[in-house]
């Protein structure tokens, strides 16, 4: 049989759970439309005329900086799902004695024909949402077409999210056990060793002396030498956190381990010590954000007391806040999907261990529940870790801010209020998906 | 002497399914024996013990079970309710997979304890007696995945006695493992019988079945026949070799 005939047939054995086949289309709709949004956004800033355009480039070269990186964890998110997804049929597949190297195809193809609908579907999504986000005032009136994408953008948008959904299902493929007597992720302990955390507190000395130095750039180079300043400060911290993040992790599950008085916080910290670096990426995006959260909300609060020498230092100053709380809010909102995604396909992994153990009589959610928890306790601990870590770096900003201007502080904390509430949401998806693998116990066992 | 379960006319009608899996089955299990269910591939073992353990609702007839607290209605009781008995009356050892891989083995014991409210230290002195008992000690903080088949399979008899049930159900219990590593996890089951217990063990394999006291062949989702051992008191001796 050939390949092509194999994945019509492949295709056409599609069916069941529904939640569990609209998921990988559904994040990466989400993901194209986030992706377009993204870029609509940053071509707004890009195309800026006038004194400050220097400024307006160097921001939105920080901001797509900061989305890469929860925009690549989404995308290889999305595209491990699809490939778990075929699971059953992928080991009838093997067992129907299909190669592993033609199964491999057939996941690369399907990854990258879901993607390719789910991207198409995400351009809709982009166009019925993007009219909203050209109500946000920008250089002081409605961004509006400002970001609509000229039209070859969309499919180059299409190719690139379908390329990278067949390459990181190509990834994804080497942690899968492909045998004829099923698919599981391949195990493999997660290490986070603590020299981690020397290389981090190396480069956070450095960033400290780095955000030491901001004044004096500030008072040479004005408000450029400023952000320039902010932005390697950044780097920096961002350089730590993803050294420490691991190791951090690791440690605070161990002790959310020893003090676990129940089941499913017991089960949760297991969870996350199995695999702390994994758990740390789910929501490493999340530790960047919280490091524009607290620094440039604190800057630009204190920024917004002086009085503006002009228009459009006034402006600039209301613009680099209105970019600060949508790159929150975006990449909260792509955290939340990575953790859908990613908590569905732990959940679709384990269905037979959810059947297991509602057969020995264990309360059908209490893993899904200690999944949540886990993803939870996870995003609190980097949460803190950042918010903290942050402080640090620009402790008198910090403090300044809070003071003279707790309103503006008041909405930055609203934002990670709303953005923790819609992760918690995309934590929950596991145990909306235990339901219907419980109504059905053969179709895993 | 009363029987500990007892079943009557318990049919079984899959959704979608034309035959039955089950039809009317009756049958009494008295405290203290041990039995074994057999019949061909299909012919309805799992169904029943799934049925008699309160996982499977049957589509007609009745399952009573004799608790502390008197007889109870399986057949008749909500999920919440028969997930409840299932956890804190009876035990389950399966072929594989009821014990969760990222938990270490004295975790695994202990979380069924855990589970009906013990407090976590005094649930993981309890399991780690548990587990020296079944030859387990020093595997303690072992995670699953490193333990072989027959440890696991040994971690799973604890974990299914450790709540102090009284009617263990066992499907295939030694069908992943070679004979010998499975014939001592069969003596672990007998020796919970010899004990008091009551165990319900499906199995394919008759070296297994003729060590029970009793063997029952299902055909069809029907009792086909039904025969008390004589020879198994020899199953003492061979329980502690
Ligand atoms: N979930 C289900 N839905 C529909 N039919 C089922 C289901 N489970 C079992 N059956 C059918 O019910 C009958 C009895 O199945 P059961 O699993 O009880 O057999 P068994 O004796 O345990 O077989 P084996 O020795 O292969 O485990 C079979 O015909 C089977 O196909
Ligand atoms: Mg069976």
């Amino acid at each position: 049989m050939t390949t092509l005939q194999l994945a019509r047939l492949f295709a056409r054995r599609r069916d069941g759970d529904r939640l569990a086949a609209a998921l990988p289309l559904g994040s990466f709709t989400l993901l194209t439309a986030i992706l377009l949004l993204v870029l609509g956004g940053s071509q707004v800033f890009f195309r800026q005329t006038g004194p400050n355009s220097g400024v307006y480039t160097l921001l939105a070269v920080v901001a797509l900086t900061l989305l890469v990186v929860p925009l690549f964890t989404l995308g290889v998110a999305a595209a491990r799902l699809s490939a778990r997804r075929r699971d059953d049929r992928l080991s009838s597949l093997r067992l129907l004695g299909a190669t592993a190297r033609t199964v491999a195809a057939l996941t690369i193809l399907e990854a990258a024909a879901t993607a390719l609908a789910g991207a198409v579907l995400g351009t809709v999504l982009y166009a019925a949402t993007a009219p909203l986000v050209g109500l946000v005032h920008f250089v002081g009136h409605p961004i509006g077409s400002a970001m609509w994408l000229a039209w070859y953008w969309l499919p180059l948008a299409w190719v690139v999210v379908a390329l990278a959904a067949a390459g990181s299902a190509a990834i994804g493929l080497r942690g899968v056990v492909l045998s004829p007597l099923g698919v599981r992720t391949r195990q493999r302990p997660g290490t986070a060793r603590a020299r981690r955390a020397v290389v981090a507190g190396v480069i956070v000395v450095l960033a400290i002396a780095a955000s030491a130095g901001l004044r004096s750039l500030g008072e040479v180079w004005g408000l450029v030498g400023f952000v320039t300043g902010l932005a390697a400060a950044f780097a920096c911290g961002l350089l730590a956190l993803d050294a420490v993040g691991p190791w951090y992790v690791r440690v605070r599950a161990r002790r959310l381990h020893r003090r676990a008085g129940d089941v499913p916080r017991l089960l949760a910290a297991r969870l996350i010590l199995e695999d702390p670096k994994a758990a740390w990426r789910q929501v490493a995006g999340i530790s960047v954000t919280t490091f524009v959260g607290v620094i440039a909300g604190a800057g630009l609060a204190l920024a917004s007391m002086q009085e503006a020498s002009n228009r459009d230092e006034a402006w600039l100053t209301a613009d680099i806040r209105t970019g600060v709380l949508v790159t929150l809010v975006a990449s909260f909102l792509m955290v939340a999907c990575t953790v859908a995604i990613n908590q569905a396909a732990a959940t679709l992994d384990r269905a037979r261990v959810h059947v297991s153990l509602d057969r020995l009589g264990v309360p059908g959610t209490l893993l899904a529940q200690a999944q949540r928890r886990s993803v939870m306790s996870v995003l609190w601990t980097v949460l803190a870790g950042s918010a903290a870590l942050s402080g640090v770096l620009v402790f008198p900003l910090v403090g300044a801010a809070v003071l003279f201007r707790p309103l503006s502080v008041a909405v930055v904390v609203a934002v990670f209020a709303v953005g923790v509430l819609l992760v918690r949401g995309g934590a929950s998806v596991a145990a909306r998906l235990v339901p219907g693998i419980l109504a059905r116990p053969e179709r895993v066992l | 002497m009363n029987p500990l379960l007892s079943a009557r006319d318990l049919t079984m009608v899959y959704p979608g399914s034309a035959t039955p899996a089950l039809d009317a089955v009756s049958l009494d299990v008295l405290p203290g024996e041990s039995v074994a269910v057999m019949g061909a591939s299909g012919s309805g073992k799992t169904t029943l013990l799934h049925v008699l353990a309160g996982i499977l609702r049957p589509t007609s007839g009745t399952v009573t079970l004799t608790t502390a607290g008197g007889p109870v209605g399986v057949h008749a009781l909500d999920d919440a309710a028969r997930s409840r008995l299932r956890r804190e009356e009876l035990g389950f050892v399966f072929q594989q997979g009821l014990l969760l891989d990222e938990l270490t083995a004295l975790e695994n014991v202990a979380v069924a304890r855990m589970l009906t409210g013990v407090p976590r230290a005094a649930a993981e002195a309890e399991a780690a007696q548990a587990l020296a008992s079944f030859g387990l000690a020093g595997l303690e903080q072992r995670r699953l995945g490193e333990l072989s088949g027959g440890q696991a399979q040994r971690v799973a008899i604890a974990r299914a006695q450790v709540n102090g049930a009284r009617l263990i159900f066992a499907d295939e219990p030694t069908g992943a493992l070679d004979s010998r590593t499975g014939a001592e996890v069969l003596d672990l089951l007998l020796a919970a019988v010899t004990q008091g217990r009551t165990l319900v063990v499906v199995t394919h394999d008759a070296h297994v079945a003729a060590r029970c006291d009793r063997i029952v062949t299902l055909a069809d989702g029907r009792i086909e026949d039904d025969a008390r051992q004589t020879s198994a008191a020899a199953r003492g001796t061979e329980a502690q070799a």
